[in-house]
């Protein structure tokens, strides 16, 4: 028996459970990652059978091998330039008419071919009776009856598909007729193929001559690269028939193709492949709850009450373990602190690192809820149709139905994370509307903004707080919408991708399936954000905290703080000293002591602020931000609220001489700001618009690099704070001129 | 606006409303796929628009000479159309270009 490795494709129609088959082979023995210079995901797996090494690949859904859409070229290339041993083509036994066009494809492209039958569950209980053998027969092609879902069935189909790949059979291209017209042309264009060895490397004669007729673009730039000439000659050929046929017929050789191989299928099925026990014209349970859920009046109402449910869950199931997380990288901090002698290196570890990258590991049990319940939403099929139901509002503004997701989850119920929703945006094929969305989702009001605008609302418009909220969360869609139309009419201008999609039937998820999919994104999370976010956070604190104060003012702070200790007893020196907050309470003496101090700590810490790279930047832009009613202490903040827009709260916090203040604990904060000469409702509105719509947090940017590029990522960022400061200036304008 | 352009209007919008709610007003519908208000069976007549959208269209199965079964008219707008066994979600754009005669 051989023990040579074997690879393996899995190739078949989205939704006719390719992934659900590849977890349940390979487990968690995966490798997710992206085919070259696109964002399809390719995911490799392995596993052994018998002491075989098994390396498996899970394609993108196709419905066809004609280079229609991204998926379909590259489903079409891994099995040109990588030959898997055997091709495991996974049909729907539900949907069987619809599935088998793909494998006429297969057949055409002479790869070796084994086919599983799956949901052969569903199919019985819809009624239908697929004999398999028969079928088998009928192709000349193994077939093995399975259920994905519950492992049935997947032993006997690995087995079967070793034993096609160790065999010696020669796959040809299967000769399916296209009616006399073209098969005329197609044994022509082979005769002229063959005399060349015209592109045999990769495909058949038939093949190519197929695709030649199909006029697939992706064939003809092909052809022109190997042979010109030839080329030419072939696209002669076929261009005769073409517009023959669209003359006489008003039709392409392609929809003649798709007829021809549609009826070679049915008369397959014909003959006695597969029976209905019901009427085959009865609407099945699924089409039923589309017409509720997908009704033009009810369907948007549920919709909204599903999304708001998966948002509360998110959230609020999330708080504990965020909170968990919070208090470690807390409690690693202290511990730092408590262990490391005070000085840079200590500084730079607990602002720098931990603060840092515990900012981004914080969010993970909020990204795994998050994706978790995507997951649930995407296997269950529901997804499908929100993406259907909103399309019509999104076309308007230049994007797909299928970016609704991405906005919910960055923040379009306010609360959300803008890193989720931009690795979100993966769903969308179009990469036009996909850059709209991505360029867009972090208008919306995130998580990290919300403490942010609490405390200016909270501040400036106590008497309408809930007004004010929910005013800005809906300035943040428009301003979101709006822009993406802007960006689709200007740089991004091109036409839409029609919405076509085909719904899959409502399931019950696996459990096993949706941990899968919900850690393996939480990985990418990890992963991505994680690489590049220690070397960011370090940068962001030694801007903040170089080039320190001057010696001699650094002197005049410890004479100041000698003089005021020595003011004071020894024993409330003392007592000071060993003072612990948990156990004590401390007299009223050292308590006035220990005022004093923090009053001088606060005063060195803002000059130290002042005097930083990043304080010289706030000085250096405070002519301009001047025209939108910030002050240099406000710039600081700005700048540091690009690492995460909770720096903000703590930054001001900072600026203000106040020392470190907490996010959630913002009001002294606020009071403060209320007290400040520099601002006033209007600068809070400029301030709150200019916080809401300028460059993404760091994370974001990453992430936004790691999916598009990194001309895009900083594209976001300028076009992000212009637009930005350009509305705050126009607020604050109009507002001081109104008075 | 003068008052008889809205009247115009209103009753063009009513009319509108009239067609989608009245079935029998949609029987024997041919025409676009998008203007057919009446969840049934169609016979799909001709494809039009781009050659590489109707394609795409054809090998979904959306044929001329195939039946299939609307199943949420929106009117003027999306629908689900049920073909092959499966169902497919299709825009305006699409659905515009989809002649369709009612069976």
């Amino acid at each position: 028996m051989s023990t040579k490795p074997i690879t393996m494709a899995l190739a078949g129609n989205p939704n006719a459970g390719k992934t659900t088959l590849f977890n349940e082979l390979t487990g968690a023995r995966q490798h997710v990652g992206n085919y070259p210079g696109i964002t399809v995901d390719h995911k490799e797996g392995y596993f052994t059978h018998n002491n075989r090494e098994i390396t498996i690949t899970d394609l993108p859904g196709t419905y066809s091998l004609t280079a229609y859409s991204v998926e379909e070229v590259v489903a079409r290339d891994f099995l040109t330039s990588q030959k898997p041993d055997v091709v495991i083509n996974i049909v729907d036994a539900s949907n069987l008419e619809r599935n088998l066009y793909l494998t006429t494809q297969f057949l055409e492209m002479g790869v070796p071919l084994i086919i599983a039958l799956n949901m052969m569950d569903v199919a019985e209980d819809r009624g239908i009776e697929v004999r398999f053998k028969k079928l088998a027969d009928l192709l000349d092609v193994t077939v093995v009856p399975i259920v994905a879902r519950s492992g049935q069935g997947t032993d006997e189909l690995i087995r079967q598909a070793i034993k096609v790949a160790d065999s010696d059979k020669k796959w040809h291209s299967r000769d399916i007729s296209y009616g006399e017209d073209l098969d005329e042309v197609l044994m022509d264009s082979i005769t002229i193929i063959k005399e060349s060895s015209f592109l045999s490397e990769e495909y058949h004669a038939r093949f190519t001559a197929i695709k030649y007729l199909e006029h697939d673009d992706q064939m003809l730039s092909k052809g022109q690269e190997e042979n010109p000439t030839l080329a030419r000659k072939l696209e002669q050929t076929v261009g005769v028939i073409s517009d023959h046929l669209h003359k006489t017929m008003d039709a392409y050789p392609e929809a003649i193709i798709a007829d021809h191989r549609y009826g070679f299928i049915k008369a397959i099925i014909r003959q006695g492949v597969m029976t209905h026990k019901f009427d085959t014209d009865r609407l099945y349970t699924s089409d039923k709850i589309d017409k509720v859920l997908t009704n033009r009046l009810i369907g948007p109402v549920l919709m909204l009450a599903i999304l708001f449910g998966l948002y509360q869950f998110t959230f609020s199931w999330s708080e504990l373990p965020v909170a968990w997380m919070g208090n470690l990288f807390s409690w690693l901090g202290s511990m730092v602190e408590a262990t490391l002698p005070d000085g840079l290196v200590k500084s730079m570890i607990v602002s720098g690192v931990i603060d840092g990258v515990g900012g981004v590991l914080g969010f993970v049990p909020l990204i795994m809820f998050m994706f978790f319940g995507i997951s649930v939403l995407e296997d269950s099929g529901y997804l499908a149709r929100v993406a259907f139901m909103m399309d019509r509002i999104f076309h308007f503004f230049g994007l797909h139905g299928s970016s609704v997701m991405p906005f919910i989850v960055s923040g379009g119920i306010a609360g959300g994370c803008a890193v989720p929703g931009v690795m979100a945006t993966r769903t969308l094929r179009s990469p036009k509307e996909r850059m709209a969305t991505l360029l867009t989702v972090p208008f919306m009001n995130c998580g990290a903004k919300v403490p942010v605008l609490v405390l200016l609302i909270g501040a400036f418009f106590s008497d309408h707080k809930a007004l004010y909220m929910f005013l800005f969360t809906m300035l943040a869609w428009l301003v979101a919408l709006v822009t993406a139309k802007f960006l689709r009419m200007t740089i991004l201008r091109g036409e839409s991708t029609p919405f076509v999609m085909e719904l899959p039937p409502y399931r019950f998820p696996t459990l096993r399936g949706l941990l899968i999919h919900t850690w393996e994104r939480t990985w990418q999370y990890i992963k991505k954000a994680g690489t590049v976010i220690l070397g960011i956070s370090i940068l962001l604190w030694a801007m903040m905290t170089f080039p320190g104060l001057p010696q001699s003012e650094q002197d005049t702070f410890n004479t100041a703080r000698s003089n005021i200790t020595n003011s004071f007893p020894d024993a409330v020196q003392q007592e000071l000293t060993s003072f612990n907050k948990d156990t004590a309470e401390l007299s009223e003496k050292a308590a006035e002591l220990k005022d004093k101090l923090q009053v001088i700590d606060q005063e060195e810490s803002g000059l130290t602020l002042q005097n930083s790279i990043a304080g010289k930047i706030g000085i250096f832009f405070e002519p301009i931000s001047r025209y939108a009613g910030f002050d240099w202490k406000t710039n600081i903040a700005m700048l540091g609220g690009i690492a995460a827009k909770e720096v903000i709260i703590s930054t001001l916090g900072t600026v203000y001489s106040m020392g470190d203040v907490d996010a959630d604990d913002a009001s002294s904060l606020g009071e403060r700001l209320i007290n400040d000469p520099h601002w006033n409702s209007v600068v809070a509105v400029s301030a709150l618009i200019f916080i809401m719509f300028y460059a993404p947090c760091f994370v974001t940017v990453v992430c936004i690099a790691k999916e598009a590029s990194w001309k895009w990522a900083f594209f976001s960022m300028a076009f992000n704070t212009f637009f930005a400061f350009l509305a705050s200036v126009a607020v604050f304008q109009i507002g001081s001129f109104l008075g | 606006m003068t008052l008889k352009d809205l009247n115009k209007k209103c009753s063009c919008f009513a009319q509108r409303i009239q067609n989608c709610t009245k079935g029998e007003r949609c029987n024997k519908h041919h025409g676009p796929l998008s203007k057919n208000c009446q969840a049934g069976k169609v016979k799909i007549c001709k494809l039009t628009g781009d050659r590489r959208h109707c394609a795409r269209m054809a090998a979904l199965g959306v044929l001329p000479g195939a039946e299939a079964e609307l199943i949420c008219p929106q009117t003027g707008s999306q629908c689900l159309l049920k073909i092959h066994g499966g169902t497919l979600s299709l825009d305006q754009g699409t659905s515009d270009n989809i002649i369709v005669q009612s069976v």
